[in-house]
């Protein structure tokens, strides 16, 4: 198993821009739900503590589209598991990108810079999101690529991992599944120092959808 | 003598089953010689990441309750937990094996495997299957396994066995697997990075995830009521063993069952935080296959339906379940926890401190209770320090155990008029005489200190003799390099009734209770000034303090497996204890260890369970937590604050002073007073943040382990150096006798007790 160091937490500096940015947009949307947004805050804290890179946007295809598009830079092709939680219509801009394939060859799945799956769920104390495996695709699309970019929407963020236990936290919905805690990319310090990039990704972003 | 072997040749595999002790020392020596700096780095980074990660649990204490109650539940119902288990799988689609031997679960996989005609296996990293020693018996069936966790990796090219539970290759530093990769495989690739080695390695493993035929995984939990299982990673190769290749084995020990899939939120959060010391791994996987998606297919073929098999072994956990002691091993969800916080184990690391596939504090009961008892010798680097204890998530009292693996050694072996003798002359129990020689001499050391005290000059001008330090050195393996602290002339008790024949004790403030003072025989026999300063710190705040008979409390006898001696000492002790316990007195006990053997220990020595929760909870305290407890009564009478009773300003050993609180006292919670106490007098105090100084009693004196102790004290010793770098020296302060020693033998200096050193401001 990976593990890490010390600088796993030293590495919240690095993007505590982000983070004020994040809380000052926080402070426009004041007229939410106190306690959700106050989750979506320690979730975005935690998650960039993960070395996760996490983005809130506006629940619009076009918002998703671009959010999704500006994360995978000029990457030639781009994984895609269709979501089952959120509407699929929410990602209908995206879907229409050119380099987006929905349905891979073998050969696609393990030649491809970024993979774009939903999460059904995340952990505001961990920073993690949680992925459903027993779809299709939505497993391996969230595991071969180099970058994974996971959308959640912000009122399935629970506060504790134990919460995906409880049969009254998102109508139980982690009591049945096949899913993954995704905390972070991929890490080992087997190697000696502390490395990101192991197996499974090399980042992850994580798109919060308002 | 025999010509030693060079500690860097010897090879880790053969030295990995320790029933033989020459194979124990063989491997301190290598550890110590190749692996130490990595291992240290990593454990002790493990460590802090730990000690942070459950700071930021609110509710980490009922949590580990739960966990334990969980598990405890478990283990007693486990025949019909895995009765449902196996309807769960069954449900679920999935097959289901019981296996009753390591070599039972072999061949059960291998025949899944050559049925569907696998020639390629990729591994997560199971730990149970290095105990079955699966890989051997799929190689000798023809099958080809990629170990995919990139420790894993290295100790298949390596062929080694793990050093960690959960990181198995912690002893190789970077230089060492770059040095290793290029002696094994050919490249042009410079490997002198971790990023570079782990794209190599990454390379060639994708290579096998996508032509492999199956996967093997383990499990960390398995939840009855669903099939469900809890794999715990971060490398995502447990990921991809789990989801690419049509066929998945998943391989466990039975005791990872758990009554139900909610039991998991329980131990998401604990079992990450004890370990790696982060909130989550990278990857938690909750599964229960076989998996709906459809498997991965090569480029080029087509994907095959799945299959999923789950192979649980007892191979000697259902003997654990049955035994008094060991059952409680059961309980481990195999964290780390305790590898991590042992100072042993963070010098030496699972190579020395392990067997062939467990190792640390725990890994003795596990190597005794799947193999044989004597598999567990390495057992003996368990101090008893007992820093382990508070980390444990499902709180095994390891130490516990450890001392029973070591009185079930002795036990087997054989007897002899010799040991017969020395054990009636000395006081060991009846049962305890077929005990070695030296661990009877450590056991009953006060017998053999209460007779040198009385021959004092003598006793210290024969220790000095290089004959008497080679003889004892020869019958008792007391090491003839180790400082011996001269006897004193006279012990506690004449010193205390010297004094009170001369200048009478301050008269006593009215209204505290009286104190009873606990002449334990480490500071009677050993450092008698040390404890008459006790008493008159005491008396300074306006206590009446007395002084008891000095009786052995067992815990020499029991950190040398003589749980039968240990026994007899506890009984005489509380029988001499009790009538001052009735009448109320604060009973007040100088030596750390012996205070963490009355809150920790009796429990399982005293026969009346009543005694034991009256010396357990909380009536016996440091001399320190006194002072502590009765610090407002003290602000609000006559006299002054303890500032003014005891200014730093006035001590001749300067304010500066560099503090070590003993390992068990830290455990028993009595430590952070001192420290406080310090502070308020204007004592200027750097603290030691090393989980024990390596001493550990006579762990320290005895010759196999001499080199070990001192290398672990080095640790404490760099940060004695480390705080002085910055305005000079500083007064060398430890509370515990074991600490003394250890810190004077490798400083070179007086070492105060704080006692003594409050005693000093006193002009």
């Amino acid at each position: 198993m990976g593990w890490p160091s010390e600088e796993h937490f030293s590495d919240t500096t690095k993007n505590s821009v982000l983070l004020r940015h994040l809380r000052c947009k926080l402070s426009f949307s004041m007229q939410q739900a106190v306690a959700q947004s106050s989750l979506l805050a320690d979730f975005t804290t935690a998650a960039i503590q993960a070395v996760a890179t996490v983005q809130v946007v506006d629940r619009s295809p076009t918002a998703l589209r671009d959010a999704i598009l500006q994360a995978v830079g000029d990457a030639s092709r781009i994984l895609y598991a269709p979501p089952h939680e959120l509407p699929a219509s929410l990602f209908s801009d995206f879907a229409t990108d050119p380099r987006v394939v929905a349905n891979a060859t073998p050969d696609e799945m393990v030649n491809t810079a970024a993979g774009v799956t939903e999460a059904f769920a995340a952990v505001a104390s961990t920073g993690s999101v949680c992925i459903d495996v027993s779809y299709e695709c939505t497993g391996i699309v969230s595991l071969m690529a180099p970058l994974q970019v996971a959308v959640v929407a912000a009122e399935c963020i629970v506060p504790q991992p134990r919460d995906l236990f409880r049969a009254d936290v998102l109508d139980g919905r982690g009591l049945e599944r096949d899913f993954v805690f995704v905390t972070g990319p991929s890490a080992t310090a087997d190697m000696g120092p502390l490395v990101r990039g192991v197996h499974g990704p090399h980042k992850l972003h994580i798109i919060v959808l308002r | 003598m025999a010509t030693l072997v060079n500690p860097a040749d010897i090879n880790p595999r053969q030295v990995a089953n320790k029933s033989d002790k020459k194979a124990l020392l063989d491997a301190i020596r290598m550890t110590l010689a190749v692996q130490s700096p990595a291992v240290r780095r990593n454990t002790q980074t493990f460590n802090r990441n730990r000690y942070a990660a459950t700071a930021l649990l609110p509710d980490y204490n009922e949590l580990k309750d739960r966990a334990r109650q969980i598990k405890e539940s478990a283990i007693a119902n486990l025949p019909e937990l895995l009765r449902q288990l196996e309807a769960s799988v069954r449900a679920n689609g999935g097959h289901f094996y019981l296996a009753t031997t390591a070599a039972d679960a072999n061949q059960y996989i291998c025949d899944v495997l050559l049925r569907h005609e696998a020639k390629l296996v990729v591994k997560g990293k199971s730990i149970t299957s290095e105990e079955t020693k699966l890989n051997h018996a799929l190689e000798a069936a023809g099958i080809t396994v990629a170990e995919t966790d990139l420790a894993e990796f290295i100790l298949q090219v390596a062929d080694e066995q793990p050093s960690h539970i959960i990181a198995p290759a912690l002893h190789y530093s970077r230089e060492r697997i770059t040095a290793l990769f290029k002696r094994n495989f050919t490249t042009d690739l410079p490997l002198d990075t971790g990023e570079e080695l782990t794209k190599f390695a990454r390379e060639k493993l994708r290579e096998q995830f996508i032509a492999a035929d199956a996967g093997i995984s383990g499990a960390n939990l398995i939840a009855a009521d669903s099939g469900s299982l809890m794999l715990v990673e971060s490398e995502g190769n447990i990921r991809m063993t789990t989801t690419l290749p049509p066929l998945h084995i998943a391989i466990a020990g039975i005791e990872k069952v758990v009554p139900s899939r909610t039991d998991f939120g329980t131990f998401i959060e604990l079992l990450p935080r004890s370990g790696t010391g982060q909130p989550l791994t990278s990857y938690v996987s909750i599964l229960h296959p076989p998996l709906k998606a459809p498997s991965f297919a090569a480029p080029g073929k087509t994907a095959k339906p799945r299959e999923f098999h789950m192979v649980l072994i007892d191979n000697g956990r259902g003997r654990m379940r049955e035994d008094p002691v060991l059952h409680e091993a059961l309980y481990c969800i195999r964290c780390s926890a305790c590898l991590n916080s042992c100072a042993n184990f963070e010098t030496v690391g699972g190579h020395a401190f392990g067997g062939e596939t467990y190792s640390g504090g725990i890994g003795g009961s596990w190597e005794a209770g799947t193999g044989k008892l004597l598999n567990a010798r390495f057992s003996e680097l368990c101090t008893g320090c007992s820093r382990c204890v508070p980390q444990c998530p499902v709180r095994i009292d390891i130490p516990w155990l450890n001392e029973n693996l070591r009185q079930r050694m002795n036990l087997e072996q054989p007897a002899s008029a010799a040991k017969s003798a020395f054990g009636a002359m000395t006081g060991s129990a009846p049962e305890d005489r077929v005990a070695p020689l030296q661990k009877q001499f450590f056991a009953n050391y006060h017998v053999l200190a209460k007779a040198a005290t009385r021959f004092s000059p003598l006793a210290n001008a024969a220790t000095r003799l290089p004959f008497a330090r080679s003889l004892m050195e020869n019958v008792v393996g007391l090491d003839r390099r180790r400082k011996l602290p001269p006897f004193p002339r006279k012990t506690w008790q004449q010193l205390h009734r010297d004094q009170q024949h001369g200048d009478r004790a301050r008269m006593a403030k009215s209204g505290l209770p009286e104190v009873l003072m606990l002449a334990d025989v480490f500071t009677n026999y050993g450092s008698p000034e040390r404890g008459m300063a006790a008493m008159r710190v005491l008396r300074e705040v306006g206590l009446k303090v007395e002084l008891s008979p000095s009786l052995p409390d067992g815990r020499a006898a029991l950190s040398q497996g003589m749980i039968a001696t240990a026994r007899q000492q506890a009984h005489a002790l509380a029988d001499m204890l009790l009538p001052y316990l009735q009448k109320g007195a604060i009973m007040c006990v100088l030596e750390p260890s012996v205070l963490a053997m009355f809150r920790s220990d009796y429990e399982h020595l005293l026969d009346d369970p009543a005694t034991a929760e009256r010396f357990a909870h909380g009536e016996f305290l440091d001399p320190l937590q006194v002072v502590w407890s009765i610090r407002k009564e003290l602000a609000d009478g006559q006299r002054s604050d303890l500032a003014q009773v005891f200014p730093a300003s006035r001590s001749p050993h300067g304010t500066r002073v560099f503090y070590h609180s003993h390992c068990q006292q830290r455990t028993c919670n009595a430590a952070w007073q001192t420290i406080e106490i310090l502070r308020f007098c204007g004592f200027d105090v750097v603290t030691s943040s090393v989980e024990c100084c390596g001493m550990a009693g006579s762990f320290g004196y005895k010759r196999e382990y001499y080199e070990l102790s001192m290398a672990v004290g080095e640790d404490l010793f760099a940060q004695v150096r480390a705080a002085e770098q910055e305005g000079g020296p500083r007064t060398l302060v430890a509370s515990g006798t074991s600490c003394h020693e250890q810190l004077w033998a490798g400083m070179g200096r007086e070492v105060l007790h704080p006692v003594e050193l409050l005693v000093s401001t006193l002009g």
